[in-house]
Formats: structure tokens, sequence, C-alpha cells
């Protein structure tokens, strides 16, 4: 129970900038979500247990701070944490501090990106192929260029 | 068994929180949910609003605030004379019109707001306290934004028009031909009019004397194109929006709303969205 409250005080800060910094350098609906990073980060470091439970819980909270459709959020980030998890090697954080967390966040911030999309924007799009590129390749990929801080500058005080 | 369940415990914790998930998603608009989340993005608001205040610590937001409050008087006087020219027939009409145009502004900043292609929404630092109730209009300082959809007591929750579930009643300015403008999550439509309504590439989009939500004459959008569908017996008419709500840090309320009005069934969309 004590390890979920460093990501959940990391959570605070991150959903105010998701929500007011962010939008500025959205364009057409893709965004990077910084909330996805912080799950996928955790899933890697504790688990995939560690990282649903997580993911569940910081996208019922975003769901309901941010006015959008309770469930959707939850439903995507408890994927990504799933995801994420994957890749969880007891006592190794090497999938953290190299080019591999920019791979796994594409992956799982794709996936749950697109998941996300066909719960809300199902009427939207009538093509699969445009709904997961442009709600779920794309996005990924933004959300991923925000990994490289952590990738470039190793901090270790994440880790600690 | 045991070992069974050892072995696939991730597979089932995941299937018992995604059916957890979906299945609030149909309970949004259960009164509690509402009030959960009420309260839940009332009290976030105030760490939002701190961030967005930062971020506004050098544009002498007051001064800001001010100059687009006029701004938006402005464009709506401009907009009533607009309408005394084209209806000048209808003068005892016009009057009435115009008593009813009497808006009162109440400008708010954005504090936070929601990227979404279907449902975008924003939140602003007005909330019960300030006279704000759910329903109320929203305006840019160009345009139709939106309207209040949870009010707490500092902040409102306000759904953008780009809602794939909005259904603006319309009128060309010019032709008082009417029509029902829909977002289809790219661009504004006005679909399945007869091809002869007359709508010309420029005309000015007002929301129409038939709306139930919207009080008539707010500015939404301008005529950008116009498309015959294949049989040729129907058209579609494309409408740039003038709002530009996903760039602006201010709006302003309308405090228009009319409690006939929110109790009549007409107010379907705004009772699904709430």
């Amino acid at each position: 129970m004590k390890k979920f409250v460093k990501p959940i005080l990391i959570f605070i800060p991150l959903a105010a900038i998701q929500l007011t910094v962010i939008p500025l350098i959205s364009f057409q609906g893709i965004f990077p979500d910084l909330i996805l990073i912080l799950i996928v980060f955790y899933s890697i470091k504790e688990g995939q247990i560690f990282g649903m439970i997580l993911g569940f819980a910081l996208g019922f909270f975003f769901d309901l701070i941010s006015g959008g459709l309770i469930g959707s959020s939850m439903f995507a980030k408890t994927l990504a944490g799933f995801i994420g998890g994957y890749f969880y090697k007891e006592n190794d954080l090497s999938n953290i501090y190299s080019f591999n967390f920019l791979f796994i966040t594409l992956l799982a911030g794709s996936v749950s990106s697109f998941i996300f999309a066909l719960i809300s924007y199902s009427n939207i799009f009538t093509n699969f192929l445009s709904l997961f590129f442009l709600q779920g390749l794309l996005p990924g990929v933004y959300s991923s260029i925000f990994t490289l801080p952590v990738v470039v500058l190793k901090p270790k005080s994440l880790i600690e | 068994m045991s070992s069974f369940f050892n072995d696939f415990k991730e597979y089932f914790l995941l299937a018992f929180l995604l059916t957890i998930s979906l299945v609030l998603i149909p309970l949004n608009n259960n009164p509690q949910v509402k009030n959960l989340r009420t309260f839940a993005f009332g009290n976030f608001a105030f760490v939002n609003e701190a961030l967005a205040s930062a971020e506004n610590f050098f544009a002498l937001p007051q001064k800001l605030e001010r100059a687009k409050k006029l701004n938006a008087e402005l464009m709506l006087r401009l907009n009533l004379l607009r309408e005394y020219g084209i209806q000048n027939i209808q003068l005892k009409k016009l009057l009435r019109y115009a008593e009813r145009n009497k808006f009162e502004l109440d400008p708010a900043r954005i504090v936070s707001r929601l990227v979404s292609l279907g449902r975008g929404s924003v939140i602003i630092n007005k909330g019960k306290n300030d006279g704000i109730l759910a329903a109320m209009p929203v305006v840019d300082e160009f345009g139709l934004a939106g309207f209040v959809i949870h009010v707490s007591p500092n902040f409102a929750l306000v759904r953008t028009i780009q809602n794939t579930k909005l259904k603006i009643s319309i009128t060309n300015q010019r032709s008082r031909e009417n029509g029902i403008l829909e977002f289809n999550g790219e661009k504004f439509l006005i679909r399945n009019i007869p091809t002869s309504a007359d709508f010309k590439v420029g005309d000015r989009i007002v929301t129409s004397e038939f709306s139930s939500l919207f009080p008539p004459s707010l500015p939404v959008g301008v005529v950008v194109a116009k498309e015959r569908s294949p049989s040729g017996l129907l058209s579609s008419v494309t409408v740039k929006p003038f709002s530009k709500i996903n760039k602006e840090d201010f709006v302003f309320v309308l405090k228009f709303v009319n409690q006939a009005q929110v109790d009549s069934l007409k107010l379907n969309l705004f009772r699904t969205e709430e």
C-alpha cells in the first residue's frame, strides 16, 4: 500500500499539467499523455499487478477531475499498466533507463489510446485503420517522445 | 485450482478491473456519480487554477479580461445590428428580440481543459457562488463556445460545442433558413437540408429562435462549403465555427437560463450530458 503513495503524489502535479499545459501543445485531438508515462514507469518498476491497480486508480481519478467519461480512462490506463508490467524484471531497471522505455511507452500508449478512442469516439470514425493511426499510433508516438528526459537524464531520484 | 488461479492471476485481475471500468461507463448519469464528479473537479480545479494563474502571470490577466469582455459585448452588439439591417420588415418582432438579448456576461478564466475529439470540455473558475447554473450558454469573444454542464461552488464544467452529441438549432442570418448543426468529430455540418435551401458560402450562422438550450442570434459560425448528396435532393453545409475555445484563456457565461425550457423534454441532450 505504501508503494502507491509516491505515484499518487506525483500524479497530482502531472494531472494539473495534463489539463492546463498539455492542451497548448495538442493538435487535432492528439496529445502526449503524462499520466500514461507515470503508469508505464511504475508498471515496469513494480510489476504487472501493481501497474494495473495503479492504472485503474489513476484513470478513475483523472476521469473525475477532468470531466471526462468516467470509466474510459480507467479502462485504457488499466490496460496500459498491464502492458507495461509485461516488461517488469525483478531487481533490474534496464528497461527504464534505456530506449526500451520509449518503445514500451509507445506500445502501451498506442494500445491504450486506441482502446480509449474506441470507447469514446466510435461514433466519429468509420474507418478502423484511420482510428488506429490517428487515435492510437500518433498519440503513442507523441507520449513516447516525452519519456526521453527519463531515458537520457536517468534521474536516480525516481527509482528510490 | 489454486495453482491455476496463481498462474493466471494477472489476467483475472485485468478482466475484473476492465469489467468494473465498463460497468461504470453507463453509470455516468447516476446522481451519486455526478455528485462525486462535481466534488472532485470542484476541488482539484484549485490546483489547476494555481497553475493556470502562474501561466498567465506575465499577461496582465485582469486587463486582458476587461478587454475581452468588452470585445465579447461588442461582438454581440454587432450581431444585433446585423439583425436589424436584415430584418427591417419585422420591426415589432425585432424590438421584442432586442429586449431578450440584453445578455449579462460573466467573465471566467479557463483553468483546465480536456482534449477530446468528440467530448471536449473545460473547467472555468466561476461556480454556484457566482450565480452560474447548469445549462447556461458560454461564449468566447468570437461566438458560441458551449454550455455549463456541472456546477460546484467555485467552478463549473463546460461542455464545448465540439461535441458529437450536441445538435444546435441554427438560422442562416441572411436567408433565415433553419437547420440543425452538428459536429462529426472533424467538422461542423448542417446535414440533410433541401438542395434548394438558400445557403451560400460566407453566410453567417446564428442560433435559432427554436433552440431550447441557447438564446437566439448567438453567432455560431460561417458557411464555408455546400455539397450535394449523390441523389441530388439533399445537401450538407459545412460551417466553420467562430469560437476558438481551444486557444482562449477566457470565456463568458451568459446568465441566461429559462427554467421552463430546462424542464421541457427538449433538453434531452443536456440531460444525457449531465
